[in-house]
């Protein structure tokens, strides 16, 4: 089951997807429902199809996120608030460990940003699907924000059977149901920190960098399989040399030659 | 760490005004609320840009693969340091069983033909089997 593969070609492809879609949709649309329920049972579809695999990800992961912040020793509404507002895991985890290691407060900013890098790929494909929608235009500034790697497959996997207006309230029902998944991770996880023995406890936020492992490693795409592999290799020995400052430089020089491998590959080929 | 650093050094001071080395203090002297407002608009930089640029930018564009190369990249080497040098609770367990759980699950990973949420779990029940293991003093 490969509901999380996600890789360089695919947003290429889903935005080539797009340009299809767009000349049938003015035909497909359907005349006979009226906006208003058309977009309430779009929003319980979203909902119901995100309370799946990806919803309980999004739980389990923030399970751990949530024992993180409890054993930073910071309060729970913050827990919430950024689970919330960065909404974006790797993020949220190199907050809490700048935190923790009482860094500088312009290379947490920058750790945090570098390490929620992929929104700018992920983003510049999704927000095209809202182009045949006038109300879903105008609010592609607040679904950006609702969007994780979650939300957004969840969306690009459905858009040929949506038509553009369709679109926004199932992303909103889909991106809903992943929010609160996320919330009752993160307050579970939080609470729990506290009760639960070491062993559980330390699983919990052992999770986070787990399933990102695993979501990676299910990536095909040559030029980022490559990336990821040098980013493995250079990430911790960059650590050792400058803890603060390892994540950019490790992306900047570990990104750089999985890109340039590949094209020096393809031109091999 | 400034003076190795040029660009960040300017950045730095065209934000402060070239007053107080504020972003060079450590996060602890902040409140943390402003600090998790500042994270979240450094995440939203990137969905905005992307948004901004979303409907003029050509999507198979050599700059951007190369973009997305680099938070790759980025996330990869996080993982990889989470988990052989991590900060925090996980500091307080072994790196052989952090390892031996990754090994573990990424073996079922591959056998069930790259399967997310099977290699996950897998990992996660090695590592706490582990970790209970070693608090009971059976290894």
């Amino acid at each position: 089951m490969h509901y999380l593969y996600w890789d360089l070609q695919s947003w290429v492809y889903w935005a080539s997807m797009f340009e299809r879609l767009i000349e049938g949709v003015s035909i497909s649309e359907s005349p006979h429902l009226t906006p208003e329920i058309d977009s309430s049972s779009m929003f319980r579809l979203g909902m119901i199809e995100g309370f799946s695999l990806p919803a309980f990800m999004v739980a389990a992961s923030m399970i751990g996120y949530g024992a993180l912040v409890q054993s930073a020793g910071l309060s729970l509404s913050l827990a919430i608030v950024s689970t919330v507002g960065i909404w974006g895991l790797p993020g949220q985890v190199a907050f809490i460990e700048y935190m923790l290691l009482g860094a500088p407060v312009l290379s947490m900013l920058i750790a945090v940003s570098m390490a929620n890098m992929r929104f700018l790929p992920m983003s510049l494909s999704l927000i095209p699907m809202f182009r045949g929608s006038e109300s879903g235009w105008r609010l592609r500034y607040f679904w950006v924000q609702l969007m994780s790697v979650n939300t957004w497959v969840g969306l690009l996997r459905k858009v040929p059977e949506l038509t553009p207006d369709q679109r926004g309230p199932y992303y909103a029902g889909f991106a809903t149901i992943c929010l609160i998944c996320g919330i009752a991770g993160t307050t579970t996880g939080y609470i729990l920190a506290d009760t639960l023995p070491f062993y559980v406890t330390v699983t919990m936020v052992f999770i986070n960098p787990i399933y990102f492992a695993f979501v990676f490693a299910a990536m095909r795409a040559r030029a980022g399989m490559m990336a990821l592999i040098a980013g493995a290799i250079t990430g911790p020995p960059l650590y050792l040399l400058s803890p603060e400052w390892s994540l950019p430089i490790c992306g900047v020089i570990a990104g750089s030659i999985g890109y340039f491998a590949d094209r020096i590959m393809r031109r091999g080929a | 760490m400034a003076s190795s650093l040029g660009p960040l050094a300017i950045l730095r001071t065209a934000l402060c005004g070239g007053g107080p080395d504020m972003l060079n203090q450590s996060v602890t002297e902040w409140a943390p609320w402003t600090l998790v407002f500042l994270a979240i608009a450094g995440t939203y930089l990137w969905r905005g840009v992307g948004t901004a640029i979303a409907a003029r930018i050509d999507p198979e564009s050599e700059f951007l693969q190369w973009v997305a190369c680099v938070a790759y990249a980025a996330l990869a080497g996080l993982i990889a340091r989470i988990l052989i040098l991590p900060v925090g609770i996980l500091e307080q367990t072994e790196l052989v069983d952090r390892l031996g759980a990754t090994a573990i699950g990424f073996v079922l990973f591959f056998i069930f033909r790259r399967h997310v949420g099977i290699g996950t779990l897998s990992a996660a029940s090695v590592f706490m089997a582990l970790v209970w293991a070693r608090g009971e003093g059976i290894i």
